[in-house]
């Protein structure tokens, strides 16, 4: 009965939401910019934690806003949000997740983004296509985040690997040398099951020009393309190249580290981690852009975004704060205090982000990523994804019969 | 247990006794026993007012969830779920998923249970005959993982298990074994869910055995033992039928608690690999929280509650004591 009472617990929620909403629903004029009010910003994870500091520098200029800023761990954040739409009780400024946005904004809570304000060409185009759905924008890119190769380059010469690899065939060619003559215990990591596998499966589906929604909205999971990339991304774990299981928050810089794991695909904030908790790997590795498949070398798109809740009565100084934060200026400040990348291009073009070499990998792997088209079941039709790459590394289907399987089951989640 | 003193009870009291069979008889008097309940039901708000919001409201919302498409969309707008009658029931019995984890939660429950008990006993045996010394150092050992949290078990288990560094794996290679993968191989991430389940609720099992071992009186064993009884004769004659009270309980409750089961998998495994270890709680955990298909997951909720109920009836038949 444990169960019944949790679930039954949700609906209490919802229930005393429905009431809540039906005397507070005005929404409607709200406050001058310029008038004196208390704007509140949720934010997730580090970014909730540094965004005060933030919020601290605006009220200086900005001295008739008060900014409160309000950190939610990841973890909790999906099951908060949804809580607080119930309730109607959005705070102004809340950062969406990439996966979140079609769901938020199917269920009306947020406020579409006034396009004369914020300029697409201004951003990375996968970052500005998560904002979107169904043809109408909902939220601003913040910062963004893609993958990229990361190698031992120290084992690499072990390995009798010259440079890294810049194919897809280079790459299983390369993790097999890893093993077989820098013995190390696996050649490379990627997730082998488990939610959101599709994560680590996007870079080789999108390389090879497959996805799993196309522009309308329509599933095309079961695409040539998609058949070819996850049997490749199988084939890794039948040749005994990755390990078949990881454990729940398995950390693979640990194996970077030790050299279990010679080559992975990482986001950004690895960089950060690896030099700070391994210090003595400082020079025995690098990165590299993806490595290229039929259609090129295509990561995945991930990162954050603002949005403005449909309710909130101070939109007009929400608008101008997201504007501080996701304009250049504000956005190059950002990158300085948390290495977060900017989803806005023109912060690369100055300073840091215009001159590393390692910042030029990342920047060019981000002008070609791609992200899934924004769906108010997006989470539910990654996971059916999850399931047939899963069922796949663990060998007990076929990546055409997998797909086919997925493909029937998305159709259902899709309009 | 009578609250009240004074008038009210003297008077409330005689309309009552003498006619205790015919009910409509204290009607009449509605005024004062009127009174009389209502410092009882004063006195029973705190637990009426918990009860209700907490437990039956939420049981009734989601028998009626059940029987909507209650969804994500609904959050907001929570009278838009349309009722679908019993679609989330006959769409339950086609779903591969939800098959799998009912299999899945049979397997824990039939391999699981029977494992628990007679290990309980048989460490409550020997805890209470056997083994004299260090006693109490046992007891607590046996019963320490009942009350450690599941967080700090799992990283434990994590390291018993894994198949490179692992005890297990360390164990095996020193004898020239190979093991298996124990949680990455769709074969035997179950058995080792369920021997991690096992260890951790032997501990209540042994206890309630214990307590039971006690009550059985001496000089039964005694006069068990003066007709040449065998240990093996005591304890299957005597112990075991004479402990058949904490046996029904124990595995009443040790069956509910593993048809219930959902932290072993949702810590260890998430369900995989394959969904080899998702469990009936742990999908329909992710069906309303990760997917908000609160409708569907009511309706699943049910099912379970159905089957609980069904077993437990079973077993309150099946091993009732008919000797007396």
């Amino acid at each position: 009965m444990n169960r019944v009472a949790a679930i039954g617990s949700i609906t209490l929620t919802l229930a005393s939401a429905l009431t809540l909403t039906a005397c507070g629903g005005s929404g409607g004029a709200g406050v001058a910019a310029n008038a004196k009010q208390t704007l509140t910003v949720w934010a997730m994870g580090t970014e909730g934690e540094k965004l005060g500091d933030v919020a601290k520098e605006y009220e200086k200029t900005h001295s008739n806003i008060d900014v409160k800023v309000t950190p939610v761990g990841w973890d909790v954040a999906h099951q908060k949000l949804v809580a607080a739409a119930a309730a109607g009780k959005l705070p102004d400024v809340v950062q969406m997740g990439s996966s979140y946005l079609g769901e938020f904004a199917d269920m009306g809570v947020l406020e579409p983004v006034d396009t004369k304000t914020f300029h697409q060409g201004d951003f990375f185009p996968a970052a500005w296509q998560q904002g979107s759905y169904d043809g109408k924008t909902y939220s601003v890119p913040w910062y963004v985040d893609t993958r990229v190769l990361y190698y031992r380059t120290d084992l690499a010469k072990k390995a009798g690997i010259k440079a890294a690899p810049t194919t897809m065939a280079e790459l299983q060619q390369d993790a097999e040398a890893y093993q077989s003559k820098a013995h190390t215990k696996w050649g490379m990591d990627l997730k082998p099951s488990g939610l959101d596998t599709v994560q680590s499966f996007y870079p080789f589906l999108y390389s090879d020009g497959g996805g799993i929604l196309n522009a309308q909205g329509k599933p095309v999971i079961d695409s040539p393309q998609a058949v070819k990339a996850l049997d490749y991304y199988g084939s890794f774990f039948k040749k005994g190249l990755i390990a078949k299981s990881e454990q729940p928050g398995y950390d693979v810089t640990k194996d970077f580290n030790t050299g279990n794991v010679p080559m992975f695909l990482g986001g950004p904030w690895m960089t950060g981690l690896i030099a700070d908790n391994y210090p003595g790997l400082k020079g025995k590795w690098a990165v590299a852009p993806l490595p290229a498949g039929d259609k090129g070398s295509v990561s995945m798109a991930g990162g954050s975004s603002l949005a403005v809740s449909a309710d909130s009565t101070h939109k007009a100084a929400a608008s101008k704060f997201i504007q501080y934060l996701t304009g250049a200026k504000g956005q190059a400040d950002w990158f300085k205090r948390t290495a977060d990348l900017p989803a806005n291009r023109a912060a690369w073009d100055s300073g840091t982000l215009a001159t590393d070499a390692e910042m030029k990998i990342w920047r060019k792997q981000m002008e070609t990523a791609r992200t899934e088209p924004s769906a108010a079941k997006l989470t539910e039709i990654t996971s059916k994804v999850d399931a047939a790459i899963g069922a796949v590394t663990q060998g007990s289907a076929d990546a055409k019969t997998a797909l086919t399987q997925a493909q029937n089951q998305i159709a259902g989640l899709t309009k | 247990m009578s609250l009240t003193t004074g008038p009210a009870a003297s008077e409330a009291a005689p309309t009552k006794t003498p006619v205790a069979g015919k009910r409509s008889a204290s009607r009449p008097g509605r005024g004062p026993v009127g009174r009389h309940n209502l410092h009882g039901w004063l006195f029973s708000t705190p637990f009426l007012v918990l009860f209700g919001v907490f437990m039956l409201f939420p049981i009734v919302a989601t028998l009626v969830m059940s029987f909507t498409d209650f969804g994500a969309r609904n959050v907001t707008r929570p009278l838009d779920a349309r009722f679908v009658g019993l679609d989330n029931y006959t769409q339950l019995f086609q779903d591969d998923t939800f098959l799998k984890s009912l299999f899945n939660t049979g397997y824990f429950v039939v391999v699981g249970v029977p494992l628990t008990i007679v290990l309980g006993l048989l460490a409550a045996l020997l805890l209470n005959n056997g083994i004299d010394r260090a006693r109490t150092f046992f007891r607590i050992g046996f019963y320490a993982p009942v009350v450690t949290t599941i967080v700090a078990v799992a990283v434990v288990w994590r390291f018993v298990l894994d198949p490179s560094d692992g005890l297990i794996a360390g164990l095996a290679s020193e004898l020239g074994f190979h093991a298996p993968d124990f949680l990455g191989s769709s074969t035997w991430a179950m058995p080792s869910l369920i021997a991690m389940g096992v260890w951790r609720n032997l501990g209540t099992v042994m206890v309630l055995f214990i307590a039971g071992l006690q009550a059985i009186p001496n000089e039964v064993r005694e006069a068990a033992r003066l007709d040449g009884a065998s240990g093996w004769q005591e304890l299957r004659r005597i112990t075991v039928p004479l402990l058949r009270p904490t046996l029904l309980y124990a595995t009443v409750i040790t069956t509910i608690g593993y048809l219930n089961v959902f932290e072993e998998p949702f810590v260890m495994t998430q369900g995989g690999p394959n969904n080899a270890t998702l469990t009936v709680s742990l999908d329909m955990y992710q069906q309303g929280f990760n997917f908000f298909h609160m409708g569907y997951a009511s309706a699943m909720a049910y099912v379970l509650f159905v089957i609980i109920m069904a077993v437990t009836v079973l077993q309150l038949r099946l091993m009732k004591d008919n000797t007396r």
